[in-house]
């Protein structure tokens, strides 16, 4: 017999949306899809660079590349750092979706303090959204690459890595299929960045539909009251 | 407001536009500068009216509707939203059983996604050539490319033209393989009326935007046909940890653009077929070879040159490809290379990184991967002398712009000593494939 299913990603379960936010989302949702392609890969869309800016600013970060889920995000934050296959890394309070993930990417984690920390982590969810700076501040300073995770404000797996080095963006977004990369060679017809050459690639690109939803929250994340 | 409204209609065609001065030397353009803007998908109030419903359903339900409502119309018996077209390339991959260290077979002509989607599932791509017809893997070398680690044949129907799948599944049968169909470009494209997505034992399949089936941006569909397959698929995301989801805003938009895909396909089919008809009237041009029985779903039209039947045939193929490409933009029809190198050739295929330390290509007993272009006659020379027209022709396009499209190739075709003239004067043309590896 037929049947389907949805993916439901270990230890989460996503939020319905508050019923307060349905207008404006709805309504940002309405004006992106009247606004042009809805294209991750197109050269000037507007919501993904503005996405990136708001938590280039949240973060205090030169660089900021987003992902189509957390597990694209914990990917980009070890190979950007060159923890690849067969290196180790220490994640402290590591989840069990973690743990899985970097295994199955065949990094080893080790507790051992001489080892760095392979990034920090922020949930960002509706009940810390208006306090966010707060719960940010202690991490930035704890690793050089901070994942933010916004798949719990319910759009959709969402997730970013924010970094000052410019070497692990590159490989960071060099990880993407059409990430920046890919994306600056069809429009120069040269290969952008040919010493730092992509291996395995997946496509972690973000949908500007759900980037333009995290985006809204961000921006009116101090309104008590919407609409 | 911003808008993606076309404001300016076309003029209606008329064929003494083909004897006008080309473009490209101050003649008038066939289409005019300001109204070669096409759009799709085309966003309609029941896109929005659905998106204000949907948001007010839980994500897992809105994905569920849409999961349901996709795998029905295709006609496959599981079904596994995913955020990309390689996210469910790799899921269906892991689902037939592929294993870390297996070969798979796939076609040197394709989109880089397909071969990255194997080596996500740790295997190792090996790249067979193209028929020359249809520009799909060619079944005829794919039984030398089999060794005892291969695992499964996994065919693209590239640009939407369904490959040849009784060849395929005879040869996975015989060698006691599994057929995973690469349907991304294939949305509604059929073999005797069974759809693309739905014939092989697993399935992945695109729905980013830039695919007949669009949703919203980015995201993908995994089709399995055994029951055993798909709960493998489950199980690897389970045990992974690996976050594939599709968003619940995309799930919203394919439930409304589910319900027109039928007449777009419509559209598109009604135009490549005024266009194949006119390209089939010229010396230089021909359309896609569609072999009976098979539906095409042209998300791209690959044109075929033929510089020999117009006396060119002592230039070089490729330099010809590229005058007409020059003459034809400047026309206002966006015919272009899609795709400038065979796969092997791209980056990843030559320096074999993979996950790192240049896994999984380390589990293989190869000294030769066989990466080196020259391995892919066919595909060199389909890159040498097609072009492509690629959103202009997908999106629903009215009839006063394919007719538009059609004149400018006659108009093309009745210069024959301007595209010679333009060749002896660019003697810096390179081969494509030559030149850096682009994804597109």
């Amino acid at each position: 017999m037929a049947h389907t299913t949805i993916i439901t990603a270990p230890e989460k379960v996503t939020p319905v949306i508050k019923k307060e936010q349905y207008f404006s989302l709805s309504f940002v949702l309405s004006r992106v899809l009247n606004s042009g392609v809805i294209m991750s890969i197109e050269k000037n869309e507007s919501e993904l660079k503005g996405l990136e800016k708001s938590i280039g600013k949240l973060t205090q970060s030169k660089y900021v590349s987003l992902f189509n889920s957390y597990t694209g995000a914990v990917h980009a934050a070890l190979w950007g750092q060159d923890i690849v296959h067969g290196s180790l890394t220490r994640l402290e309070g590591a989840s069990e979706q973690d743990q899985r993930f970097v295994n199955w990417l065949g990094v080893g984690l080790v507790t051992d303090s001489e080892v760095s920390q392979g990034f920090e982590k922020v949930t960002v969810t509706w009940d810390n959204l208006s306090r966010i700076e707060q719960e940010l501040l202690p991490k930035l300073q704890q690793s050089p690459v901070l994942v933010l995770d916004f798949t719990e404000l319910g759009f959709g797996p969402c997730a970013s890595i924010s970094v000052n080095d410019e070497s692990v963006w590159t490989k960071a977004e060099r990880l993407k299929i059409f990430g920046a990369f890919d994306l600056k060679t069809m429009w120069t017809q040269e290969e952008a960045e040919p010493d730092i050459q992509p291996g395995a690639q997946f496509n972690y690109r973000l949908s500007p539909l759900v980037a333009a939803c995290v985006k809204l929250s961000l921006l009116r994340r101090n309104s008590s009251h919407e609409d | 407001m911003k808008t993606d409204f076309i404001r300016k209609p076309l003029s209606l065609p008329s064929e003494a536009w083909i004897n006008e001065q080309l473009a490209y030397y101050g003649g008038p353009a066939v289409i005019p500068e300001d109204s070669r803007k096409t759009t799709f998908p085309s966003i309609t109030k029941e896109d929005i009216v659905q998106m204000l419903v949907s948001i007010q359903q839980s994500p897992e339900a809105v994905i569920d509707e849409f999961t349901e409502k996709y795998r029905s119309y295709v006609g496959a018996n599981y079904a596994i939203a995913t955020a990309s077209g390689t996210s469910s390339l790799h899921l269906a991959l892991v689902g037939v059983g592929v294993q870390p260290g297996d070969e798979v077979i796939v076609p040197a002509f394709t989109f880089i996604a397909t071969a990255q989607a194997v080596v996500a599932a740790k295997a190792i791509p090996v790249f067979v050539d193209i028929d020359p017809l249809t520009y799909n893997l060619n079944p005829a070398l794919v039984e030398q490319a089999i060794t005892a680690r291969t695992k499964v044949i996994m065919p693209v129907h590239v640009h939407g033209l369904p490959a040849d799948l009784a060849q395929l599944r005879a040869l996975a049968d015989k060698h006691k393989l599994r057929l995973v169909e690469d349907a991304s470009h294939a949305h509604s494209a059929s073999i005797g009326g069974q759809l693309c997505g739905s014939i092989g034992d697993g399935a992945g399949q695109s729905l980013m935007a830039d695919k007949n089936f669009p949703v919203g941006g980015e995201g993908g569909i995994a089709f399995f046909k055994g029951r055993e397959d798909y709960e493998r698929a489950l199980t690897f995301l389970q045990e992974t940890g690996i976050d594939y989801r599709m968003s619940w805003i995309a799930a919203a938009f394919g439930i409304s653009q589910l319900d027109r895909l039928p007449y777009y396909d419509a559209i598109r089919a009604r135009n490549a077929s005024y266009l194949t008809n006119i390209l089939a009237q010229t010396k230089l041009f021909k359309g896609p070879h569609v072999p009976v029985g098979h539906k095409h779903s042209y998300n791209m039209y690959r044109i075929k040159l033929d510089p020999e039947a117009a006396g060119l045939g002592d230039l070089p193929d490729y330099q010809v490809k590229e005058a007409i490409q020059e003459l034809a933009s400047s026309e206002g029809v966006f015919a272009r290379e899609w795709q400038n190198v065979p796969i092997p050739g791209h980056l990843p295929f030559q320096n074999r990184k993979g996950f790192g330390r240049g896994y999984p290509f380390t589990l293989s007993e190869r000294k030769d991967f066989g990466y080196h272009i020259d391995h892919f006659p066919e595909t060199l020379k389909m890159l040498r002398s097609t072009l492509t027209i690629c959103r202009e022709l997908r999106s629903p396009i009215e009839y006063e712009r394919i007719a538009a499209y059609a004149l400018a190739f006659q108009k093309i075709d009745a210069n024959p000593a301007i595209i010679r003239e333009l060749v002896l004067q660019n003697t810096a043309a390179k081969k494509s494939y030559e030149r850096d590896a682009r994804l597109g």
